[in-house]
Protein backbone atom coordinates (compact mmCIF):
# COMPACT_ATOMS: atom_id res chain seq x y z
CA UNK A 1 0.00 0.00 0.00
CA UNK A 2 1.44 3.14 -1.38
CA UNK A 3 2.24 5.60 1.87
CA UNK A 4 0.75 8.90 0.98
CA UNK A 5 1.41 12.46 2.44
CA UNK A 6 -0.61 15.43 2.18
CA UNK A 7 0.19 19.24 3.54
CA UNK A 8 -1.32 22.39 2.48
CA UNK A 9 1.26 24.93 4.16
CA UNK A 10 1.05 29.17 4.25
CA UNK A 11 3.05 30.96 1.90
CA UNK A 12 6.06 29.65 0.03
CA UNK A 13 7.36 26.16 0.54
CA UNK A 14 11.01 25.53 1.90
CA UNK A 15 13.01 23.55 -0.02
CA UNK A 16 14.06 21.65 3.32
CA UNK A 17 10.73 19.62 2.36
CA UNK A 18 11.13 16.33 4.27
CA UNK A 19 11.01 13.37 1.81
CA UNK A 20 8.06 11.15 1.78
CA UNK A 21 9.67 7.91 1.57
CA UNK A 22 11.47 7.61 5.49
CA UNK A 23 9.92 4.75 6.54
CA UNK A 24 10.04 2.81 2.98
CA UNK A 25 13.42 3.62 2.98
CA UNK A 26 14.67 1.28 6.00
CA UNK A 27 12.94 -1.18 4.11
CA UNK A 28 15.50 -1.36 1.33
CA UNK A 29 13.03 -1.22 -1.55
CA UNK A 30 13.50 2.47 -2.69
CA UNK A 31 15.08 2.22 -6.60
CA UNK A 32 13.68 5.58 -7.53
CA UNK A 33 13.15 9.18 -5.95
CA UNK A 34 11.25 11.62 -8.41
CA UNK A 35 10.52 15.09 -6.98
CA UNK A 36 8.58 18.11 -9.10
CA UNK A 37 9.03 21.42 -7.65
CA UNK A 38 6.29 24.14 -8.60
CA UNK A 39 7.65 27.39 -9.00
CA UNK A 40 6.10 30.98 -9.68
CA UNK A 41 7.57 32.27 -12.78
CA UNK A 42 7.13 35.79 -13.57
CA UNK A 43 5.21 35.79 -16.98
CA UNK A 44 2.22 34.73 -16.65
CA UNK A 45 -0.44 34.55 -19.61
CA UNK A 46 0.77 38.04 -21.63
CA UNK A 47 1.38 39.82 -18.92
CA UNK A 48 4.40 40.02 -15.76
CA UNK A 49 3.54 39.12 -12.13
CA UNK A 50 5.28 39.88 -9.11
CA UNK A 51 3.03 36.87 -7.45
CA UNK A 52 0.52 34.33 -7.34
CA UNK A 53 -2.53 34.28 -4.58
CA UNK A 54 -3.44 30.49 -3.65
CA UNK A 55 -7.23 29.95 -2.71
CA UNK A 56 -7.41 26.60 -1.12
CA UNK A 57 -10.82 25.08 0.01
CA UNK A 58 -10.24 23.23 3.05
CA UNK A 59 -10.18 20.54 4.05
CA UNK A 60 -11.94 19.37 0.74
CA UNK A 61 -8.67 20.23 -1.09
CA UNK A 62 -6.60 17.81 1.82
CA UNK A 63 -9.20 15.22 0.59
CA UNK A 64 -9.11 15.36 -2.61
CA UNK A 65 -5.36 15.96 -3.18
CA UNK A 66 -5.06 12.40 -1.03
CA UNK A 67 -7.58 10.62 -3.23
CA UNK A 68 -5.98 11.59 -6.09
CA UNK A 69 -2.59 9.93 -4.81
CA UNK A 70 -4.24 6.59 -2.78
CA UNK A 71 -5.49 6.25 -6.63
CA UNK A 72 -2.70 7.32 -8.75
CA UNK A 73 -0.62 4.91 -5.95
CA UNK A 74 -2.88 1.51 -6.44
CA UNK A 75 -2.69 2.27 -10.28
CA UNK A 76 0.72 2.61 -10.57
CA UNK A 77 1.89 0.88 -7.28
CA UNK A 78 4.48 3.11 -6.82
CA UNK A 79 5.59 3.20 -2.51
CA UNK A 80 4.89 6.61 -1.76
CA UNK A 81 3.88 10.15 -2.59
CA UNK A 82 4.20 13.21 -0.57
CA UNK A 83 2.19 16.36 -1.89
CA UNK A 84 2.74 19.41 -0.45
CA UNK A 85 0.90 22.78 -1.79
CA UNK A 86 0.99 26.32 -0.76
CA UNK A 87 -1.94 28.60 0.22
CA UNK A 88 -1.91 32.72 0.06
CA UNK A 89 0.91 34.60 -1.71
CA UNK A 90 3.90 32.98 -3.20
CA UNK A 91 6.19 35.44 -4.53
CA UNK A 92 8.03 34.85 -8.08
CA UNK A 93 10.74 32.29 -7.64
CA UNK A 94 9.45 30.92 -4.90
CA UNK A 95 7.93 27.43 -4.87
CA UNK A 96 4.73 26.72 -4.00
CA UNK A 97 4.05 23.05 -5.31
CA UNK A 98 6.24 19.98 -4.22
CA UNK A 99 5.13 16.25 -5.27
CA UNK A 100 7.91 13.86 -4.26
CA UNK A 101 7.36 10.49 -5.13
CA UNK A 102 8.93 6.42 -3.89
CA UNK A 103 9.11 3.82 -6.31
CA UNK A 104 11.07 0.50 -7.01
CA UNK A 105 11.80 2.04 -10.67
CA UNK A 106 11.79 5.16 -12.33
CA UNK A 107 9.20 4.39 -14.93
CA UNK A 108 6.07 3.98 -12.55
CA UNK A 109 7.50 7.02 -10.62
CA UNK A 110 8.03 9.22 -12.99
CA UNK A 111 4.60 8.53 -15.09
CA UNK A 112 2.71 8.64 -12.02
CA UNK A 113 3.93 12.23 -11.57
CA UNK A 114 3.09 13.20 -14.40
CA UNK A 115 -0.90 11.67 -13.62
CA UNK A 116 -0.83 13.18 -10.22
CA UNK A 117 -0.82 16.77 -11.37
CA UNK A 118 -2.67 16.47 -14.54
CA UNK A 119 -5.51 15.18 -11.91
CA UNK A 120 -4.76 17.57 -9.56
CA UNK A 121 -5.28 20.50 -11.69
CA UNK A 122 -8.11 19.51 -13.11
CA UNK A 123 -10.22 18.22 -9.36
CA UNK A 124 -8.55 20.05 -6.43
CA UNK A 125 -10.59 23.08 -5.31
CA UNK A 126 -7.40 25.10 -5.03
CA UNK A 127 -7.21 28.48 -7.44
CA UNK A 128 -4.72 30.76 -8.32
CA UNK A 129 -5.19 34.89 -9.02
CA UNK A 130 -2.09 36.50 -10.29
CA UNK A 131 -0.47 39.82 -8.60
CA UNK A 132 0.44 41.87 -11.57
CA UNK A 133 3.96 43.13 -10.56
CA UNK A 134 3.02 46.91 -10.47
CA UNK A 135 0.46 46.19 -7.66
CA UNK A 136 1.39 47.44 -4.50
CA UNK B 1 -35.77 26.12 -0.79
CA UNK B 2 -32.68 28.75 -0.23
CA UNK B 3 -29.37 26.97 -0.54
CA UNK B 4 -26.35 29.18 -0.05
CA UNK B 5 -23.17 28.13 -2.41
CA UNK B 6 -19.70 29.02 -1.70
CA UNK B 7 -17.67 29.98 -4.45
CA UNK B 8 -14.09 30.59 -4.94
CA UNK B 9 -11.25 32.09 -7.56
CA UNK B 10 -12.58 33.49 -10.69
CA UNK B 11 -15.99 32.96 -9.85
CA UNK B 12 -16.21 34.28 -6.55
CA UNK B 13 -14.25 37.67 -8.42
CA UNK B 14 -17.35 37.57 -11.71
CA UNK B 15 -20.03 37.88 -8.73
CA UNK B 16 -18.20 39.83 -6.36
CA UNK B 17 -18.80 37.66 -2.92
CA UNK B 18 -17.83 34.31 -1.43
CA UNK B 19 -21.13 32.78 -2.15
CA UNK B 20 -24.56 33.24 -3.81
CA UNK B 21 -28.19 32.33 -2.93
CA UNK B 22 -30.32 30.37 -4.76
CA UNK B 23 -33.74 29.25 -4.78
CA UNK B 24 -34.28 25.57 -5.50
CA UNK B 25 -37.47 23.71 -6.17
CA UNK B 26 -37.79 20.35 -4.06
CA UNK B 27 -39.66 17.93 -5.30
CA UNK B 28 -42.45 16.22 -3.09
CA UNK B 29 -41.52 13.60 -0.65
CA UNK B 30 -37.49 15.23 -1.12
CA UNK B 31 -35.59 16.51 1.73
CA UNK B 32 -34.28 19.11 -0.43
CA UNK B 33 -33.10 20.03 -4.13
CA UNK B 34 -31.03 17.69 -6.13
CA UNK B 35 -27.39 19.05 -7.04
CA UNK B 36 -28.68 19.03 -10.57
CA UNK B 37 -30.98 21.68 -9.51
CA UNK B 38 -29.10 23.60 -7.42
CA UNK B 39 -26.83 23.94 -10.39
CA UNK B 40 -29.91 24.92 -12.58
CA UNK B 41 -30.67 27.11 -10.19
CA UNK B 42 -27.15 29.06 -10.47
CA UNK B 43 -27.79 29.16 -14.23
CA UNK B 44 -31.12 30.58 -14.19
CA UNK B 45 -29.73 33.10 -11.63
CA UNK B 46 -26.19 33.94 -12.54
CA UNK B 47 -26.19 34.00 -16.20
CA UNK B 48 -22.71 35.79 -16.01
CA UNK B 49 -21.48 32.61 -15.15
CA UNK B 50 -22.50 30.45 -18.09
CA UNK B 51 -18.65 29.97 -19.18
CA UNK B 52 -17.47 28.64 -15.31
CA UNK B 53 -20.60 26.15 -15.11
CA UNK B 54 -19.58 24.31 -17.69
CA UNK B 55 -17.65 21.05 -16.42
CA UNK B 56 -18.91 22.86 -12.98
CA UNK B 57 -19.19 20.38 -10.16
CA UNK B 58 -20.88 20.87 -6.39
CA UNK B 59 -19.30 19.41 -3.28
CA UNK B 60 -21.17 18.81 -0.71
CA UNK B 61 -19.99 18.58 3.09
CA UNK B 62 -16.50 18.61 1.11
CA UNK B 63 -16.72 15.86 -0.99
CA UNK B 64 -18.30 15.97 -5.04
CA UNK B 65 -21.44 15.05 -5.16
CA UNK B 66 -23.16 13.06 -8.26
CA UNK B 67 -26.47 15.19 -9.77
CA UNK B 68 -29.02 13.16 -7.94
CA UNK B 69 -27.82 13.68 -4.36
CA UNK B 70 -29.86 15.65 -2.29
CA UNK B 71 -28.95 19.24 -0.60
CA UNK B 72 -30.50 19.13 2.93
CA UNK B 73 -30.44 21.76 5.52
CA UNK B 74 -27.00 22.93 6.98
CA UNK B 75 -25.10 21.32 4.02
CA UNK B 76 -22.41 22.79 2.84
CA UNK B 77 -22.56 23.43 -0.49
CA UNK B 78 -19.57 24.68 -2.60
CA UNK B 79 -19.64 25.44 -6.66
CA UNK B 80 -15.96 24.37 -7.84
CA UNK B 81 -15.22 25.44 -11.14
CA UNK B 82 -12.54 26.48 -12.98
CA UNK B 83 -9.72 25.04 -10.63
CA UNK B 84 -5.94 25.16 -11.36
CA UNK B 85 -3.32 24.77 -8.63
CA UNK B 86 0.28 23.82 -9.25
Amino acid sequence: MTQVRVEIVGGPLSPETPSSAGPIEARGEIGSRVRFEGVVRRLEGEGTIEALDYEVYSPMAERVLESIARDEGRRSGVLGILVRHSRGRVAVGEVSFVCEIASAHRAEGLEALGSFIDRMKREAPIWKRPVPASSD
Amino acid sequence: MRIEVLVFGPVAEVVGADRIGVECHVSANDSGPSVATVLEAIGRDHPELATALSGARLAVNHAFAPPEALVGPGDEVALIALVGGG
